[in-house]
C-alpha cells in the first residue's frame, strides 16, 4: 500500500521530478550576473519536519512519536538528529555547507495542499492572491530576466519575463518539429499562443537533451548554472511527501515512504553538488514544503496535515552548519491548535535571506516587493554572517 | 466552423469523419444525454466497430480476484518459485491479471468510436472532479470507477454519484480510508493495548470530501468538521487484496462497493458543519446527502461546470442559472447538464481543449486508426504506441499519479511550450501512422473551417502532412481565439 502523490502540475511522466531553470541572461541585455545562484527543491505533499530533523533532545518526541521516529538518526548536536536517509547532506553539514531551519512555515495554517502549495509558490499574503511567484518577482527585480528553460511554467517562477520549457518527447512516428513549420503556425495564433509556438520552434533548433530522473536533472541544472552565461535560478519538484499512511515501514522506523523520498532529496542535493562544480561556492539550495505534519501519529503509521516543518539548506554560500530554531516544544499546550508543530520562524524570511545572498537585492526591497510584507523579519545573519 | 462542429467541439468530441451531422442541435443534446453507452471499439485495426467483449469488462469481484492472483504470483516470482521468475511469466501475470492497460484502452476506444460523445465529455468532467490517482492498487479500479461510478450514473442525481464515488473502493484506497479506524472504535481500543498494533483515524478522505468533492474551502468549515467527517467515514472500505474469507469476516459482505467494517467504525453521533450524523453504516449516506444539497456545494460545482464547458470566465448569470436548476431539480444531473450545455453552445467564448479532448477530436475528424484493437492491447506494434504510453506523452491521463484536485480547467494552466510541442508531434504521428482518411481540404469543407484557418493551412505550402499538422494546431481546432 505504498502511495504516490505527484505534483498537480507534474503533467508529464509520472513519478519523476521536474526541473525548471530560469534567469538566463541575454547577452547585451542583462546588467550583469548576480553574486550567486538559488535553487529551490519543492517537496510536495507536506514534509514531516519532525522525522526529517528529529528533536531528539525534546522528551516529548519519543512520548508522542516513537512509532515513526527514525531510530538510526545521526546526532547533529544534543538536541537535533538527522534522518538516516540524508547521507550526503550529513557530509555537507560536517563541512559547513548545509544548515537546517526548524519549526518554520509560511504563514498558512489551513492545511489544504492546494492552498498551501499556491501560497509557498506565490509568496503572497493569502492563497491564490498572486498570479506570479516569489522567485519570478525576485528575478525580475535582479534584472536577470531573459531566456529560461523549464518543463512547464510553475507559479513560483511566473512573473518574470518570458518563460520557456523543455522536456524531450518520445512519440513513435513523430520527429522533431520543423522550426519553419512551427513558426508559420505561430503566425496564425494570437499573442500568448503565438509566443509559445515560437518557443517550440526555437527549442526545436536547440535540440537540448535533458534526462528525466531527479538526480540527473539536478546535475544538469547545476552544470547549466555553472556556465558563465547560465541561469541563476532553478526549481526541482519532488512529490510524494503526503505521508498519511506507511510513513515508516512496519518494524523499521528508518525505512518507509518518507525515508525513500528523503533519499531522493539527498540525491538531488548531491546532483546539484556534482553539476555545480566550482559554482557551488556561490550557490544556495533550499527546500520548500506546504506544511509540516501532525505531532501525533495517526492510525495508519503516518501523520496528517499540520503546520510547522523544517527547511533544508545547502550550498557553499552558507557561512556554516547548524540547526536554526526557536524551539517551541512539543507538549500539547506548545502545539499549534493542540496538534501541530508550532512555527516560530517565518520561512519567507529564510527565502528572503537566500534571495538577498544569491541575487544581491536589499532585504527591504525583497520584503516589500517580493513578499509584499514590508516588516518581514531579516534572518540573513543567522545563515550567512 | 459551422454551428454543428462548433458545438461538437465545445461540448463533445466532434462528429467522426463518417458520422451523420444532425441539424437540430438542441434536440441532439437532449438525445445525447440519454444515449446508450456501450463500450464501442475495434478488436484489431482491420475490424469493424463493435462492442467490447464482456470478459474485458470485469466486475469488482473479478477484479479483486485478479488482483489477489497477481499478488500471489508476484510473491512466487520474488521467491523464485513455480517458474514465476522468468520475464515471460512476469509479463503473463501482468497481462492476465492487471486491468489498467485494458481499461485505458477501452476508455480511448470509447472516446474515439463512441456515439455518445456528449456523455463522454461529461464523464471526463466528473472523473476529474472525483479524481482517483494511480497509487499502488487503484490502477485495478480507476477504469471501473469511470464506467460504473460516473458514466453509468450520469442520468441520476448528484447525491447518488457522490455517494457512489465516496464509497468506491478506488476512492477509499486512493485517499487512505481503507486503513482508517475511528478513535473510539473497537479496533482502535484493542490496538491501544498492543505495542505494535496501529489503528486510528486518517483524515485524508474526510478532508477532500469537503474541500474538493462538495462544499469547498469557501464553506469555512473547521478542522473539527474534517475530523468528524473522517469519523463518519471510518470503517468504510477494505484493502483490495484482502482474502475473501477475511473480507466476509470483517464486513459481512463480498461486495467491495459496500464494504463497511463495523469494528473499525466510530461509535456515537458526529457533528459535521452543524449537522448531526448518526452512527453506523447509514451515517455516510446521511452525510453525503447533506453535503450534496448544501448551498456551498451547489455554488462550487455549478461554477466548476460553467468553467469547464462555457468559458474561462463564466458570467454570474451563467452560474446563477445553473444553481437555480440545481435547486429546482434537487440535483438531477440530466437537468443540470442540459442547462450547462445549452449555455455553453449559446456562449461565444472559446474553450481551450484539454490535451486528451483535442487528441480524440483529431482522431475522430481524420478517421485515423491511431489506437490498436483490444486483441492487441499488450502487443508491440511498429507504428501504434501502447495507449498508456500515448497518455504519458500527452501529459494527461486519468491513470496517472496526481493530486486529488485533478486537472485544471483554465487555459492558462496548459499554456506551455512543452504542451504545445506535444500537439505538433501527435498531429505528425497521427498523420504518418494513423492512416487518416479524408484529405485536409475535405475536413475543412466538412467543418466549415474559417477563412483564417484556410489561409493559415495554405501558407505552409503543399505538403499534406504539414497541412494536416497546421490544421490540427490552428487556433480554431485547439479551441483558441483567432487572430
Amino acid at each position: 500500500m505504498s502511495k504516490l502523490i505527484p505534483g498537480r502540475r507534474n503533467l508529464l511522466k509520472a513519478g519523476a521530478a521536474s526541473l525548471f531553470l530560469a534567469g538566463v541572461p541575454i547577452a547585451g541585455l542583462a546588467k550583469g550576473k548576480p553574486p550567486g545562484s538559488i535553487s529551490v527543491i519543492i517537496l510536495e505533499g507536506g514534509m514531516d519536519g519532525l522525522a526529517t530533523i528529529p528533536p531528539i533532545g525534546d522528551p516529548d518526541l519519543m512520548r508522542m512519536r516513537k512509532a515513526i521516529s527514525p531510530e538510526g538518526y545521526l546526532p547533529l548536536n544534543d538536541f537535533f538528529g538527522l534522518h538516516p536517509s540524508l547521507k550526503f547532506y550529513a557530509q555537507l553539514m560536517a563541512r559547513g555547507h548545509a544548515s537546517a531551519v526548524h519549526a518554520t512555515a509560511f504563514p498558512y495554517t489551513k492545511r489544504s495542499h492546494f492552498e498551501g502549495q499556491n501560497m509557498i509558490e506565490g509568496g503572497g499574503l493569502s492563497p491564490f492572491s498572486e498570479k506570479t511567484g516569489w522567485l519570478g518577482r525576485a528575478l525580475d527585480l535582479a534584472d536577470v530576466a531573459g531566456r529560461s528553460l523549464s518543463l512547464d511554467m510553475p507559479l513560483i517562477l511566473r512573473g518574470h519575463h518570458e518563460n520557456d520549457n523543455f522536456y524531450p518527447a518520445s512519440i513513435r512516428g513523430s520527429s522533431r518539429p520543423k522550426a519553419d513549420l512551427v513558426n508559420m503556425i505561430a503566425m496564425g495564433h494570437k499573442l500568448d499562443a503565438a509566443q509559445i509556438f515560437t518557443k517550440v520552434a526555437r527549442k526545436s533548433e536547440d535540440n537540448v537533451q535533458v534526462p528525466r530522473d531527479p538526480a540527473s536533472l539536478a546535475t544538469y541544472a547545476g552544470r547549466a548554472m555553472a556556465q558563465a552565461d547560465g541561469p541563476v535560478a532553478s526549481v526541482i519538484r519532488v512529490d510524494n511527501f503526503d505521508t498519511h499512511a506507511n510513513q515508516v515501514e512496519e518494524g523499521d522506523t528508518d525505512a518507509g515512504r518518507l525515508a525513500r523520498q528523503l533519499v531522493v532529496v539527498d540525491d538531488v542535493i548531491a546532483g546539484y553538488r556534482r553539476g555545480l562544480g566550482k559554482a557551488w561556492d556561490d550557490a544556495i539550495i533550499l527546500t520548500l514544503t506546504e506544511f509540516g505534519r501532525t505531532v501525533a501519529v495517526n492510525g495508519t503509521r503516518g501523520t496528517d496535515h499540520g503546520y510547522g516543518s523544517v527547511g533544508l539548506l545547502a550550498g557553499g554560500a552558507l557561512s556554516g552548519s547548524g540547526v536554526i530554531a526557536d524551539w517551541p516544544g512539543l507538549s500539547k499546550q506548545d502545539q499549534f491548535e493542540k496538534r501541530d508543530l508550532m512555527a516560530t520562524i517565518d520561512y519567507r524570511s529564510v527565502c528572503a535571506a537566500c534571495l538577498e545572498k544569491a541575487l544581491g537585492i536589499d532585504h527591504d526591497v525583497i520584503a516589500s516587493q517580493v513578499f509584499l510584507q514590508p516588516d518581514l523579519p531579516r534572518v540573513f545573519d543567522h545563515l550567512f554572517a | 466552423m459551422n454551428k454543428q462542429f462548433t458545438i461538437a467541439q465545445k461540448i463533445g468530441l466532434m462528429f467522426r469523419y463518417d458520422e451523420n451531422v444532425p441539424q437540430d442541435m438542441e434536440g441532439w443534446i437532449e438525445q445525447q444525454l440519454r444515449a446508450p453507452s456501450p463500450a464501442l471499439g475495434i478488436a484489431n485495426t482491420s475490424a469493424k466497430v463493435t462492442q467490447w467483449p464482456d470478459e474485458l469488462q470485469p466486475n469488482l469481484s473479478k477484479r479483486a480476484g485478479m488482483w489477489r492472483r497477481y499478488r500471489a504470483l508476484k510473491k512466487q516470482q520474488r521467491e523464485g518459485k513455480n517458474g514465476q521468475d522468468t520475464e515471460a511469466a512476469r509479463q503473463a501475470n501482468r497481462h492476465e491479471n492487471l486491468m489498467q492497460e485494458k481499461d485505458e484502452h477501452r476508455f480511448v476506444q470509447r472516446n474515439v468510436y463512441g456515439a455518445d460523445q456528449v456523455k463522454l465529455r461529461l464523464t471526463s468532467f466528473w472523473a476529474n472532479h472525483f479524481t482517483i490517482g494511480n497509487t499502488f492498487d487503484t490502477g485495478q479500479l480507476i477504469g471501473h470507477a469511470i464506467d460504473e461510478g460516473i458514466l453509468a450514473k450520469l442520468n441520476g442525481s448528484f447525491a447518488d454519484m457522490l455517494y457512489g464515488m465516496t464509497t468506491h473502493p478506488g476512492m477509499l484506497t486512493y485517499l487512505d480510508n481503507v486503513w482508517s479506524a475511528g478513535e473510539r472504535s473497537v479496533q482502535a481500543k484493542h490496538c491501544r493495548r498492543k505495542p505494535d498494533c496501529q489503528a486510528g483515524l486518517n483524515d485524508n478522505l474526510g478532508r477532500e470530501l469537503l474541500e474538493l468533492h462538495t462544499v469547498s474551502v469557501a464553506a469555512g468549515y473547521s478542522e473539527d468538521d474534517i475530523r468528524a467527517a473522517a469519523q463518519v467515514l471510518a470503517g468504510w472500505g477494505i484493502d483490495f487484496g484482502e482474502e475473501l474469507s477475511n473480507m466476509r469476516e470483517k464486513t459481512g459482505s463480498n461486495n467491495h462497493w459496500n464494504a463497511y467494517k463495523k469494528r473499525w467504525a466510530e461509535p456515537g453521533p458526529k457533528k459535521v458543519m452543524g449537522q448531526t450524523i448518526y452512527a453506523g453504516r447509514s451515517g455516510l449516506r446521511q452525510l453525503t446527502d447533506f453535503l450534496a444539497s448544501h448551498d456551498h456545494t451547489i455554488n462550487y460545482i455549478s461554477t466548476k461546470l460553467c468553467h469547464h464547458f462555457i468559458s474561462d470566465s463564466p458570467t454570474k448569470a451563467h452560474i446563477e442559472s445553473v444553481k437555480s436548476v440545481w435547486h429546482q431539480s434537487n440535483g438531477d444531473l440530466n437537468t443540470i447538464h442540459t442547462q450547462v450545455l445549452k449555455l455553453a453552445i449559446n456562449s461565444p467564448d472559446t474553450k481551450f481543449l484539454w490535451p486528451m479532448t483535442w487528441l480524440f477530436q483529431v482522431v475522430r475528424l481524420s478517421g485515423a486508426t491511431y489506437f490498436k484493437g483490444w486483441e492487441n492491447t499488450h502487443h508491440y506494434d511498429d507504428k501504434l504506441m501502447h495507449t498508456k504510453k500515448v497518455f504519458e506523452e500527452l501529459g494527461q491521463s486519468f491513470w496517472s499519479l496526481r493530486q486529488p484536485d485533478g486537472y485544471p480547467n483554465d487555459k492558462a494552466e496548459w499554456m506551455s511550450a512543452e504542451m504545445f510541442e506535444r500537439r505538433v508531434r501527435f498531429a505528425d504521428a497521427i498523420y504518418k501512422n494513423g492512416r487518416t482518411r479524408p484529405s485536409v481540404n475535405k475536413i475543412m469543407d466538412r467543418i466549415g473551417a474559417a477563412e483564417q484557418t484556410r489561409a493559415l493551412v495554405a501558407s505552409v505550402g503543399p505538403s499534406p502532412k504539414d497541412q494536416f499538422i497546421t490544421l490540427m494546431c490552428s487556433p480554431e481546432l485547439m479551441g483558441l481565439e483567432y487572430v
